[in-house]
């Protein structure tokens, strides 16, 4: 055991220090005093003052935040039927194909996702005039799209472990079917509602490939103006960007996971 | 240990042919698929009786608790409960209560919330739910457990939760699965004395499946043995122990020796059988309902056998040669109150017979490699023909 | 004292109950319904689309395509053509063949790194102390929900000439070196990018592991290493293939990190169908290289659902 004292530690160490080294120089060098980002001059916070400045990065944030708003709900929506027929429902014609089409955006490049939405949304325009153009709707639709893959996944992994018996319980107990289902069944999958939204939520925010196919002129999303800035080089205001969005979603993960500890512990209890 | 009938031995309903049963089942099948897990199953429980369905894993006791309850449809045949058929009853309507073998407590609510939900479903006035629901945690012993959640009590709390929950609504009838089988061995002792304590103070009529013989045989007026699907015998604890109606029953019950044997002799008061898997003849003190020639099977408990030394003298009434055989000790299990000696008869066959300890270190005990004698009465065994 | 029990056509409710009932048979149907319809239009249809368009032409006009039927003297005429597929094996640069040979190579070197980096990491993880995992878990996931393009632009601040690790090394009198617009700048922002992909699926393997299998091992005389080699490994592979899929997969079709971290000559074939269809605005071949990347991100697939069954069918 000898030999494994040191290296397993040391392996991690080495691993966590290649996942946090970039983002943790990304931060510091967000309060660089130099334009160059890379060599330190002094503390300043001159990139937040350019960040609130751009023309174009908040509005881009507002739009795209808006976006992965309205994407997650329709893909919660969509994602919580589809898990709810593939957990509860014994057996219906198509199951299989439903369980293959759900899963498949998860394996899918985005290359071709995108491409294909975009060319079906020209034969659709083409054919019966909708949707018109391409814009934020189109963008909305692809979004929803593959992120419904990811909440069913989170649904259907949380349903699969419920106790049956809770329901059983409480129809025994004189709830009726809908009554069982406000009772009982949603607040025991509230967090996984809650997780998959934030799922989708984050994917929708983060994604360039499919969002560059389907959009339009004016509609350009937050990841598209960053990767136009930052293909040819620095650009300290999305290094004030970034540190933001990192520090956001940073603390709420760490909530997060601080609350579904909690929670776990007391599952496993139960 | 077994439960104190409060009726006179005449005024058990069970034994009443005029009776009328508060649970009917008649003719029930239930098949998943090809398979029956329930199948053509008849059986009538009594007002406050405390009923326990035994049975091993895949016998169908679980399926029939879940049809009383409603979760499953019979495929075909009615029960009725109270006289009222139940066919078109949702789970939710029935005047029925379960106790569930995980709790099934809501993990998101209170203890007092548990209790209090069926009531809430009742629109029960609040000053009443909360006058029941106090009731309820008294009679647990639970009173100054209502703000837990369910995560926050032991395993026995949490069973003593479930059942309050069950008891809320005054169920006319409570079905409980598997009860205690959850808890530890000195636990379920203490717990199965005040389940029928509960019981008694309350007089609702109990339903318990259960895969554990001691627990049915100190719980129960009766006991259902179910076999795939079927019930094999219903009766009184000592009649299922004593009186076992079937090789399955004889078997599955205690532990029994079983050997085969052909009639040889069938008076109106008594029977002869040859076992040639014994090595001698049984002679049975009373009549069987049986042929010359037929082959059938007897079984005898271990601990109505007797082991000795020399040869007793033969008894009065029983033939010379008859229910007696030699054998020699091969080996002992000493289990503190008895002892357990694997006795090889001559013909190579084991045969199992327990001792009870009465004197304490018994220097005279027998051993083992001693040639013994074992011998019965002419009433100990059981003649099965099925 | 008892509440009897209504029959099911009375009550104050019962239109409602019965109505509820109605709904409930047709809200089954529904709830199927609804993702399903929802699916085939902007999933399936839209590969039906892609694969009609491959096999029409380029040409100039809105959309710039042929149409594949044309009406001719009164009959409809279904014009297909196969160009595309065969201008991507016979290209004479040959460079769609290349694009997508080093896609896979690079897509594979990637996994290889990921595993040698990633299975000692769920390895620690799954063997530290319980209030150590969560939190070492929760740092792997961290990243996961921070923005993918912001971290591949944060390692190329990273691997830069003038960037963190140059002008580090540059302390100690080395380098600098040139990392940014190589195939190396590639696999590192793949492994950086996937690699909690790689450790999770694993992690939840080696977690089940049961502790008395290693130990039965050394106690029949196996040194760690031994015990490493024949118990954990083999019983980790579902684990190890699954995480291996969830970086090789999407590595293949990856088009942000070999354009922000990869040179002119790191041709990988997201990148090729990008140029295609957005420089080139070559739709028709674009979608002909969508559907042959299709076919051969299907097969790894095909080939990991086989395994994992096989070892599922072992295990009976």
């Amino acid at each position: 055991m000898g030999r494994n004292r040191w290296f397993l530690p040391l392996a991690a160490s080495v691993g966590f220090l290649f996942l946090y080294a970039p983002i943790l120089s990304l931060v510091i060098f967000s309060f660089n005093a130099n334009r160059l980002v890379t060599v330190w001059s002094g503390f300043s916070t001159q990139a937040y003052a350019d960040l609130w400045a751009d023309p174009q990065l908040l509005p881009a944030t507002w739009l795209s935040l808006q976006i992965a708003a309205v994407s997650a709900t329709i893909a919660l929506v969509l994602g919580t039927l589809c898990a709810v027929a593939l957990v509860r429902f014994r057996r219906f014609r198509g199951k299989t194909v439903l369980q293959a089409t759900v899963s498949a955006p998860l394996v899918m490049p985005d290359v071709i996702t995108g491409i294909a939405l975009l060319l079906l949304f020209v034969t659709m325009q083409s054919l019966i005039g909708w949707p018109q153009g391409r814009g934020v709707l189109t963008i909305i639709l692809a979004h929803s799209t593959f992120c419904t893959a990811y909440v069913t996944v989170v649904v259907q992994s949380r349903l699969a472990d419920f106790d049956m018996s809770l329901e059983e319980a409480a129809m025994d107990l004189g709830a009726s079917p809908v009554r069982v289902f406000f009772d009982i069944t949603l607040p025991i999958i509230a967090p996984a509602l809650v997780s998959g939204w934030l799922l989708a939520f984050t994917l929708s925010l983060d994604d360039l490939v499919i969002a560059s196919f389907v959009s339009g002129p004016g509609s350009s999303t937050l990841p598209m103006i960053i990767f136009s800035k930052v293909r040819l080089g620095v650009a300290p205001e999305v290094n004030a960007l970034a540190t933001i969005i990192i520090g956001v979603v940073a603390s709420g993960v760490v909530l997060a996971t601080i609350y579904g500890l909690r929670q776990s512990a007391r599952e496993k209890q139960a | 240990m077994a439960k104190k009938p409060q009726l006179a031995a005449d005024t058990r309903p069970w034994r009443d042919p005029a009776a009328k049963p508060f649970v009917r089942i008649r003719n029930v099948t239930k098949k998943f698929g090809d398979v029956a897990a329930v199948d053509d199953l008849s059986l009538d429980i009594y007002k406050g009786e405390l009923f326990c369905l035994l049975g091993g894993s895949g016998s169908g006791k679980s399926t029939l608790l879940r049809m009383l309850a409603g979760f499953e449809v019979p495929t075909s045949g009615s029960i009725e409960i109270d006289g009222q058929d139940m066919s078109n009853v949702a789970p939710y309507n029935r005047p029925i209560n379960m106790m569930f073998q995980s709790y099934a407590l809501f993990p998101h609510m209170t203890v007092w919330n548990n209790i209090a939900y069926g009531l809430k479903r009742d629109h029960m006035p609040k000053a009443e739910i909360a006058a029941r629901v106090d009731e309820l945690l008294k009679l647990v012993k639970l009173d100054a457990y209502g703000e837990r959640k369910p995560h926050q009590l032991s395993g026995g709390q949490r069973q003593r939760v479930a059942l309050a929950r069950a008891l809320a609504k005054r169920p006319k009838l409570l079905l409980l699965d598997e009860p205690l089988g959850a808890l530890d061995k000195k636990l379920r002792e203490e717990t199965q004395f005040e389940l029928v304590k509960i019981q008694e103070t309350l007089g609702v009529t109990f339903i318990v499946v259960t895969h554990d013989q001691e627990e049915a045989m100190s719980l129960a007026t009766r006991i259902g043995v179910m076999n795939q699907g079927e019930i094999a015998m219903v009766g009184e604890p000592t009649e299922i122990y004593e009186f076992p109606n079937s090789r399955f029953v004889a078997n599955f019950i205690g532990s029994a020796n079983m050997v085969e044997g052909v009639v040889t002799e069938d008076e109106p008061d008594h029977v002869r059988i040859n076992s040639a898997e014994l090595g001698t003849d049984i002679y049975v003190d009373h009549g069987v309902d049986c042929s010359p020639e037929q082959i059938l099977w007897w079984a005898i408990r271990p601990e109505k056998m007797v082991l000795t030394r020399d040869r007793p003298a033969a008894q009065p009434g029983i033939p010379d040669g008859a229910n007696i055989v030699k054998g020699y000790v091969e080996d002992i299990a000493y289990l503190g109150d008895m002892t357990v000696y694997q006795v090889r008869l001559e013909n190579g066959r084991y045969i199992r017979v327990t001792k009870t300890n009465a004197l304490r270190g018994d220097p005279n005990a027998i051993s083992w490699d001693e040639p013994v004698w074992v011998s019965w009465d002419g009433h100990s065994g059981s003649v099965l023909t099925n | 004292m008892t509440r009897a029990a209504p029959p099911p056509s009375q009550g104050r409710l019962a239109w409602l109950r019965r109505a509820l009932a109605a709904v409930g048979l047709s809200g089954r149907g529904l709830v199927i319904a609804a993702p399903a319809a929802w699916l085939t239009l902007f999933f399936l249809v839209p590969l039906g689309v892609v694969f009609g368009i491959s096999l029409a032409t380029k040409e100039f006009g809105q959309p710039p395509y042929s149409d594949l039927l044309t009406t001719e003297d009164g009959t409809v005429q279904l014009t297909l053509h196969l160009s595309n597929y065969i201008r991507i094996f016979t290209d004479p640069s040959n460079i769609y063949i290349n694009a997508f040979l080093s896609s896979i190579r690079i897509a594979a070197v990637s996994t290889v790194f990921a595993i040698l980096i990633g299975y000692p990491m769920a390895y620690a993880i799954a063997r530290a102390p319980d209030r150590w995992r969560n939190i070492l878990l929760m740092l792997v996931i961290l990243p996961f929900w921070t923005s993918f393009l912001l971290r591949v632009y944060a390692l190329s601040g990273f691997l830069r000439g003038e960037g963190v690790i140059n002008n580090t090394l540059a302390v100690f009198g080395l380098g600098p070196f040139t990392m940014m617009q190589t195939d190396f700048a590639v696999y590192v922002g793949i492994v950086y990018s996937y690699l909690p992909f790689f450790i999770l699926p694993l992690y939840t393997n080696l977690v089940k592991l049961d502790p008395s299998l290693l130990e039965a091992s050394a106690d029949l005389g196996a040194r760690p290493i031994r015990t490493f080699f024949s118990i954990t490994l083999p019983l980790s592979m579902p684990g190890v293939i699954a995480g291996s899929m969830l970086v090789f997969i999407p590595a293949i079709g990856e088009f942000v990190i070999p354009s922000l971290l990869g040179g002119p000559g790191t041709q990988m074939i997201g990148r090729i169908l990008w140029d295609e269809f957005f420089s080139k605005t070559n739709w028709p071949r674009a979608a002909a290289l969508a559907i042959s990347m299709l076919v051969i991100v299907v097969i790894p697939i095909m080939l990991m659902q086989r395994a994992q069954n096989a070892v599922v069918e072992g295990r009976r």
